[in-house]
């Protein structure tokens, strides 16, 4: 009872966190997914330099640990006079790892397209501008929907690691929290008890989805 | 490759095939080997053989899905020659002249019956929404299906997306019209539903090519029967001729194990 | 001291707790795939919820409950024990999910040859089914090593002295341009570190996708 009451105290507190967390999860995906749409298609690039350079960032994106891009925004950059509040850090760099995912689960998604559908496209003479747009992307697109979700719970998760620089998010908030009591036991089951909440209902709505899309292949 | 304008298209209103010296290989294995043939305007031809014989990779050559390596191809009036580049609206230009109908139906998932038959048109000839659907809701209606026209694919039986299919390729009025095994993916009696809107194209005089096992479809609706094996055509003819005396042992060996199936 | 050889210096303990934690994982996850796949509800929900709740918790919310949360008696986890068994632990949930996924994506045609040739349940299952099973999960299993060796970064936030925590404070002690260094080329040690694990996922891919017809 004790610990019920002693979460009811702090949960003003962890709420704003959480908000903060969600806001950065937000602007992340928001950002991320139309990004690594543009990563997508340069990568596939016929243009050498679109299609290095497109891989490079995805590679990085995707290759560095999260927490190393974080501190390469907001300790790194400012040594070459680039400063950020640590809040922007956080989301540049989560942009750029959401992007670099999505990138490679849209590219996924656009391979893993029949080729019966290109064919049927060429055979009616329709361009490849629109045989792209039109048959392939949106049919690559509905099947990277679950893989995108994974990428939003993943972000979500990845902005506790804005502890890291300071960011009052949901986990530097308990940090602080336990920091004044020492009940660290109490106050980080429910800072994972917050994260929680979230990702466990979302991982669910997107297996559903994907086991529906698997029915409807 | 290169693909001339039809030099004559307004003098002859139906238009042939002629595929000449066609030769095609992937690395090592040959598919096509040094095969001609010649399809006249409003006649059905139908290509059985044993699967491996290149029946579809030759089809697939006279739309330009697949390049032959080697050959000459004239369709509905353009030329191709190997080793030079064909530009893409003299593709588009002869794609949406030859028609193809394929085993597993490719309708687009994400669009309604109605789409798939209207898209193409609006987007290949130009045509506006209201003047696609309209033809489109006419070939909807001709195939049987007038009713799907709203449903997407998914809901629709097999039977049912190879007519939409149908309804799809005859929407940008070709004057050829290519068939890869309509009725493999589909029971039997389902496959009767696409026989039957085959018959009728052909009755009304539509050039066909169609790849085919349906023997009996093959003896009563095709002029000409043409059988391939290994890779060339071994025997061609009158349909009911070939089927009743064959002339070559392997076209014997053949017949014999599909009709006795 | 140079940037380059401060980042090294982290290398043994990032690799150690990386193995360590797959260690603990592949074989952890082994009774827990069973249970999830296991035909008693109870049994099944129960893992499940554990597999979720697990893998609904940041790593990082996992480590400093265990580092700073966890006190029985005197004993306390160090930061390196914190990792091993944070890291671990979080492994068993996702590879349990991994091996779930496998066993299930064996066709059920073998289950049913196998029964109708009177096989055992016991040679059914580990000569017809894990093996197929393991050809199909093996490229994510590799996949999954090296996101692993990825979050063992997050073990610098409970002071493990991996490269990640050896690049911070390299860059502490040069508040200079030198300062940006450590993060660049501890990047670049990462991804260097997983391309030959990315490039066996993809062998292991190709040549699964050549024997099991997916």
């Amino acid at each position: 009872m004790s610990w019920l009451t002693a979460w009811a105290g702090y949960l003003p507190q962890m709420m704003s966190g959480l908000g903060v967390s969600l806001m950065i999860a937000a602007v992340s995906i928001v950002a991320g997914y139309p990004l690594g749409l543009v990563l997508s298609l340069m990568v596939r690039a016929k243009n050498l330099a679109a299609r290095t350079l497109g891989l490079a960032l995805v590679e990085v994106g995707r290759g560095a640990p999260a927490l190393v891009i974080l501190y390469l925004f907001y300790y790194g950059l400012p040594k070459f006079g680039i400063a950020f509040e640590s809040i922007t850090a956080a989301c540049l760099a989560l942009i750029w790892n959401a992007a670099a995912y999505s990138s490679e689960i849209i590219r996924a998604g656009i391979q893993s397209v029949p080729r019966g559908q290109l064919e049927a496209s060429n055979a009616l003479g329709l361009s490849q501008r629109d045989t792209f747009f039109r048959i392939t992307m949106p049919q690559g697109m509905r099947s990277a929907i679950p893989g995108l979700m994974g990428v939003a719970i993943q972000m979500f998760q990845g902005t506790s690691l804005a502890y890291g620089i300071a960011v009052p998010e949901l986990m530097k908030t308990a940090y602080n929290i336990g920091s004044q009591d020492f009940n660290y036991l109490q106050i980080f089951t429910l800072a994972g008890l917050c994260y929680a909440v979230i990702s466990m209902p979302a991982t669910w709505i997107t297996v559903f989805f994907e086991k529906r899309m698997a029915r409807h292949a | 490759m290169t693909l001339s304008p039809p030099a004559d298209s307004k003098l002859v209103p139906r238009l042939g095939i002629k595929l000449d010296n066609i030769s095609k290989r992937y690395g090592d294995h040959v598919v096509l080997d040094d095969v001609s043939l010649h399809v006249e305007p409003g006649t059905v031809t139908a290509l059985i053989g044993p699967s491996g014989a290149g029946k579809s990779t030759f089809l697939r050559c006279i739309n330009l899905l697949e390049r032959p390596d080697a050959g000459t191809i004239r369709v509905a009036g353009h030329t191709i020659e190997p080793g030079k580049a064909v530009n893409g609206r003299d593709l588009a230009a002869l794609r949406s002249t030859v028609g193809m109908v394929f085993q597993s139906f490719n309708l687009f998932p994400h669009m309604t019956a109605l789409k798939n038959v209207s898209f193409p048109q609006q987007r290949v000839l130009g045509r506006s929404k209201e003047e696609a659907d309209a033809r489109s809701m006419q070939l909807l209606e001709r195939v049987g299906l007038k009713e799907k026209a709203g449903q997407h694919p998914g809901r629709c039986s097999g039977g049912q997306q190879q007519r939409i299919a149908i309804a799809r390729a005859l929407a940008l009025d070709p004057s050829i019209m290519l068939f890869d095994e309509p009725t493999s993916a589909l029971d039997p009696e389902v496959g009767l539903e696409v026989l039957s809107v085959m018959r009728e194209l052909a009755a009304d005089g539509m050039t066909m090519v169609v790849v085919t096992h349906e023997m009996q479809f093959a003896r009563d609706v095709s002029d000409t029967l043409v059988v391939m094996a290994d890779c060339k055509i071994i025997e061609q003819g009158d349909p009911k001729a070939i089927m009743s005396d064959p002339a070559e042992a392997r076209t014997r060996r053949f017949l014999r194990a599909v009709l006795e199936r | 001291m140079n940037a380059f050889t401060a980042v090294l210096e982290g290398l043994p303990l990032t690799v150690g707790l990386t193995l360590a934690a797959f260690a603990i994982g592949i074989s952890g996850a082994v009774p827990l795939a069973l249970g999830l796949s296991s035909p008693v509800v109870p049994l099944q929900l129960a893992c499940r919820l554990f597999v979720d709740l697990v893998r609904g918790v940041p790593i990082i919310v996992w480590l400093f409950l265990l580092k700073f949360g966890i006190q029985i008696g005197t004993f306390k986890f160090n930061p390196v024990g914190a990792a091993i068994v944070g890291l671990g632990v979080v492994s068993v949930a996702y590879l349990a999910e991994i091996y779930r996924g496998g066993l299930q994506a064996v066709p059920r045609g073998q289950l049913e040859a196998a029964h109708a040739l009177g096989l055992p349940r016991g040679s059914t299952f580990f000569r017809v089914v894990v093996p197929q099973a393991f050809r199909i999960v093996s490229p994510s299993i590799a996949t999954y090593l090296v996101g692993l060796l990825k979050d063992s970064s997050i073990a610098s936030t409970i002071i493990v002295a991996e490269m990640v925590f050896q690049s911070q404070s390299f860059a502490r002690q040069h508040p200079t341009v030198e300062g940006i260094l450590p993060y660049v080329i501890v990047g670049v040690v990462y991804i260097a570190l997983s391309l030959p694990v990315a490039y066996l996922s993809r062998w292991l891919d190709a040549r699964m996708r050549k024997v099991v017809h997916v």
